[in-house]
């Protein structure tokens, strides 16, 4: 572990050293409050500290506060070492942010001892959160796929539309749906099921960029945004999904399962400024239409600014007519 | 026990230093040397500061130096600077001088025992 010490008289740095080092630490010793501060406000740097009280240019509790302030990330446990005893003075001290002080001359055994309350109190602080990290990865993914889940991908794309109107930028959004796969699980069971879903999941993964998002909409249904994908190209990305999809089957514990993949695509304008769930009902509609389509193919909603709608089967692409996309919606 | 261990125990509660020290008495030498190394310059700032009517200065080397005896366990030292510290944070001139003398008498033995020590361990 390391720990940090800062006192600018020698002899008391150099003791100090000595004993944390017989301890086991990992001892970095500086001589004024400005280099501690700049040590322990380094994401990287130590998390336990040792600091004189008086010391030139910044004293221990200015350092306590520095740190306090700049860094929020990670807890750094700060004992300040004095010779002031005072109640007035080690109130002070306390409400700089110090965690601790010690009274000089130090004692050996009650140093470390209070070490080691500080080391325990980081690794409280580590395991919470870890298990925060761990709560809110959970919260967001889904426990098959490990994509987003549904919420997570939504609140995503509400904030991507957002974006999209202040940098009047394009986004488009492809709704998937696996073909026939209730029959993968009829056929096979459902922990083949999972296993194709999973592979899905890897492979769609693999098919967008890492700007791009990709989520687990609902059983067999996958959504993904395609950050800065306007009408001219969203048809082309598209089609790499779809083949990323279907370009092969999926080698399960039962054996290998052609699968294929129906979609449904918006390219939303700069100047678009439909909401959410209108967007949603929009692509939905494509998939719908992908599907009575024949499945295995991209269908494209609302039709672009000065462009005609697509639709795309099996590497075929064809223009639509405007009536054929009102009867898509 | 040598007749340096002797001069400088009368200075220094050498049971509690060496405890500090863990044993280690090559430390305590390299300790003792830092000691006399720093402490002229500290004693310089804190005569320099009073002469020149700097309470914060000058309670501020009275506090470093209390500091540094304080974990050599040179303990009747340690009571001088901290009357140097409070006469100064009083601001009675008189209580200053008093205990600045107090303090400059101690350190010539202090120091003396200091050397003998450090040159006995290094033949």
């Amino acid at each position: 572990m390391k720990v940090l010490i800062a006192d600018d008289e020698a002899v008391s740095l150099r003791m100090l050293e000595k004993t944390l080092e017989r301890a086991g630490y990992e001892v970095t010793a500086v001589s004024d409050g400005r280099k501690a501060a700049e040590a322990l406000c380094d994401p990287d740097g130590p998390r336990l500290a040792l600091l004189d009280w008086v010391m030139p240019p910044l004293d221990g509790p200015a350092v306590c506060r520095t740190v306090r302030r700049k860094r929020s990330q990670r807890h750094v446990y700060l004992v300040l070492l004095t010779s002031k005893s005072s109640k007035e003075d080690i109130i002070e001290g306390l409400e700089s942010g110090a965690d601790d002080y010690l009274i000089k001359p130090f004692d050996p055994g009650e140093l470390k001892a209070r070490l080691r309350t500080g080391l325990r109190i980081l690794e409280l602080e580590d395991n919470l959160l870890e298990a925060r990290e761990d709560m809110r990865y959970k919260a967001t993914h889904d426990s098959l796929t490990a994509l987003l889940n549904r919420g997570t991908i939504l609140e995503l794309l509400a904030g991507e539309l957002n974006r999209k109107r202040r940098d009047k930028s394009s986004i488009s959004i492809v709704l998937g749906d696996l073909d026939h796969f209730k029959q993968v699980n009829d056929t096979h069971g459902h922990v083949v099921g999972d296993e194709v879903l999973r592979e899905v999941a890897r492979r769609l993964l693999g098919s967008v960029r890492s700007y791009d998002l990709v989520g687990r909409y609902g059983g067999e249904e996958f959504l993904v945004v395609l950050n800065n994908c306007g009408a001219d190209t969203v048809m082309d990305r598209a089609e790499e999904i779809r083949k990323a999809i279907g370009g092969s089957s999926v080698r399960t514990s039962q054996g290998s399962i052609p699968i294929t993949m129906s979609l449904g695509v918006f390219a939303s304008l700069p100047t678009d400024d439909r909401s959410l769930e209108e967007i949603l009902c929009e692509v939905d509609g494509a998939l719908y239409a992908a599907k009575s389509a024949g499945r295995n193919c991209i269908i494209q909603a609302a039709p672009a600014e000065g462009t005609l709608p697509q639709s795309h089967c099996a590497g075929r692409t064809r223009s639509k007519s405007g009536t054929k996309t009102d009867a898509i919606k | 026990m040598n007749s340096e261990h002797k001069a400088l125990e009368r200075y220094v509660d050498m049971t509690e230093l060496l405890a500090r020290v863990d044993n280690d008495r090559e430390l305590l030498v390299e300790l003792l040397t830092l000691f006399q190394e720093d402490f002229p310059r500290l004693r310089d700032a804190l005569h320099a500061a009073v002469d020149a009517g700097n309470p914060n200065q000058a309670e501020k080397a009275a506090h470093t130096l209390k500091g540094m005896l304080a974990n050599l366990s040179i303990k009747h030292a340690v009571q001088l600077a901290a009357s140097v510290e409070l006469a100064v944070r009083a601001g009675d001139a008189q209580e200053i001088q008093k205990a600045m003398a107090g303090f400059d008498r101690e350190e010539t033995g202090l120091l003396a025992a200091v050397e003998s020590y450090i040159a006995s361990r290094n033949p």
